[in-house]
């Protein structure tokens, strides 16, 4: 990959030209969906975009200090974070990568949740310090799953570069990964049953309670860059492999819509369950799946 | 299962949040604004006095009085009108916030700016009844004691 198209990747598409507009797309859609299926009317189609212009025009309130400076820069790092991370996905064939841009995917999806659970302390609410307990809680829960899921279709590649894995043939194991990983988005997204770290109408907006203003704009945006992310992260994984450039942007667009609709009809279904029940689910019920699914990938690449 | 059938019909059936009325109706008992009719007021200044957030105020003048009313200051609460005896202010019912459906809500920039005076010329007082005419008793005549009360 060459620095051209690095940057180009990183600022067009799939970064941030196009990432931010997918953003308040795709806020969109799941407010929108889930209004529908609750016969509610929902927000118009420029809502999340407005209220990203509303909140950079407010005033955030003056913080002095090492915590002030801190709550304005875990937004900004949460959204270089997502924006990088959406930046790396191989959407485009012959798009370039380097060996082990997997791992650094990972690293970028994670950094937005650590910022999260930072900021949460950072504002020294107790609303905040619960929101961000129970971030890390989760965090602890759903990473294990995620990054077992992942490392499995890895593994039974024998590369760690996503476009290798994107164009990877498709076998049972990396259906049952893709699986694993789309358990573990609505808790990387905090949408229900997983909405406990932000959770509306019992701990206010959790970790971003203290924040206004343009900080809590780039909040917004760093969700929405994390749902183009997530959902983009499926989209390569299960998208065939064309060699038409538009095409397979429209495959990737289509897909990760599909995807959002999927998580919001999950939302709307389920309700908001208790930290213990989540932690329960996750290291009980799914951990079991992720290591089949590690032992069977080293298995198989010991075999051949 | 069942909740996803339920959001499948939700779906099919559309929103039923019922939008915000554009034309609402204006009950019987709505309080307007206060409409102030000159040829009934007598200036007995009753509303001045009932009025407790001071949007009424009252002037005496030589053979006239002057009545303002500022709608800015007013809470519409009603006493005003419940107190006039002639029936010379009335709630007003056009200028509702939601219906408009007459005119619209008043809007005002600066303090006092709806205020509204009237300069009413005193009524001459009302010729008073003729008395009815005195029978003076003949001298003798018995006269019902207030005790009793005369005949019950």
């Amino acid at each position: 990959m060459t620095l051209l198209t690095a940057l180009a990747r990183l600022l067009i598409f799939p970064g941030l030209l196009f990432a931010v507009p997918a953003a308040w797309f795709f806020l969109w859609v799941e407010r929108k969906s889930v209004a529908l299926m609750q016969e509610r009317v929902g927000p118009p189609f420029m809502q999340p975009f407005f209220d990203f212009i509303k909140l950079l025009g407010k005033s955030t309130p003056p913080r002095s200090g090492i915590a002030g400076l801190l709550m304005r820069a875990w937004p900004l790092i949460a959204v270089s974070a997502a924006a990088g991370a959406v930046g790396l996905l191989p959407v485009l064939p012959s798009s370039g990568g380097f060996e082990g841009d997997l791992i650094l995917l990972l690293a970028l999806l994670e950094l937005p949740s650590i910022c999260i659970i930072a900021a949460g302390f950072s504002s020294r609410s107790i609303f905040g310090e619960i929101g961000s307990a129970r971030e890390a809680a989760l965090s602890v829960s759903y990473n294990i799953v995620f990054l077992l899921a992942i490392v499995s279709i890895a593994a039974s590649q024998h590369t760690f570069r996503l476009d290798a894995l994107a164009s990877a043939p498709f076998t049972p194991l990396h259906w049952l990964g893709i699986l694993a990983i789309l358990v573990c988005l609505p808790a990387k997204l905090h949408i229900n049953p997983f909405s406990l770290p932000n959770a509306e109408q019992e701990i206010y907006a959790g970790p971003m309670t203290e924040y206004a203003g343009p900080e809590l704009a780039m909040w917004e945006l760093s969700h929405g860059l994390e749902w183009v992310a997530g959902t983009g992260l499926v989209a390569t994984l299960v998208a065939p492999h064309v060699g038409v450039a538009w095409l397979a942007a429209c495959i990737f667009v289509a897909i990760s819509f599909a995807v959002v609709l999927l998580l919001s009809a999950l939302a709307t279904a389920t309700a908001r369950l208790a930290i213990d029940s989540t932690v329960r689910f996750y290291w009980q019920c799914t951990l079991i799946f992720a290591v089949l699914a590690v032992s069977s990938a080293l298995f198989m690449r010991f075999r051949s | 299962m069942n909740i996803l059938t339920m959001m499948w019909k939700n779906l099919r059936r559309g929103y039923q949040t019922l939008l915000f009325p554009a034309h609402p109706r204006v009950t019987p008992r709505f309080r307007g604004l206060v409409q102030f009719d000159p040829a009934l007021c007598t200036g007995c200044a009753v509303c001045r006095f009932r009025c407790t957030s001071r949007a009424i105020e009252f002037k005496a003048g030589k053979g006239e009085f002057t009545w303002s009313y500022n709608p800015g200051q007013c809470t519409f609460c009603g006493r005003c009108v419940e107190g006039c005896a002639e029936h010379a202010l009335k709630e007003g019912h056009t200028e509702h916030a939601l219906s408009q459906q007459e005119a619209v809500p008043p809007i005002y920039t600066v303090q006092g700016e709806l205020k509204k005076s009237y300069t009413v010329a005193r009524k001459p007082p009302a010729p008073k009844p003729a008395a009815p005419p005195t029978v003076i008793p003949p001298a003798g005549a018995a006269v019902p004691s207030p005790a009793t009360g005369g005949a019950q």
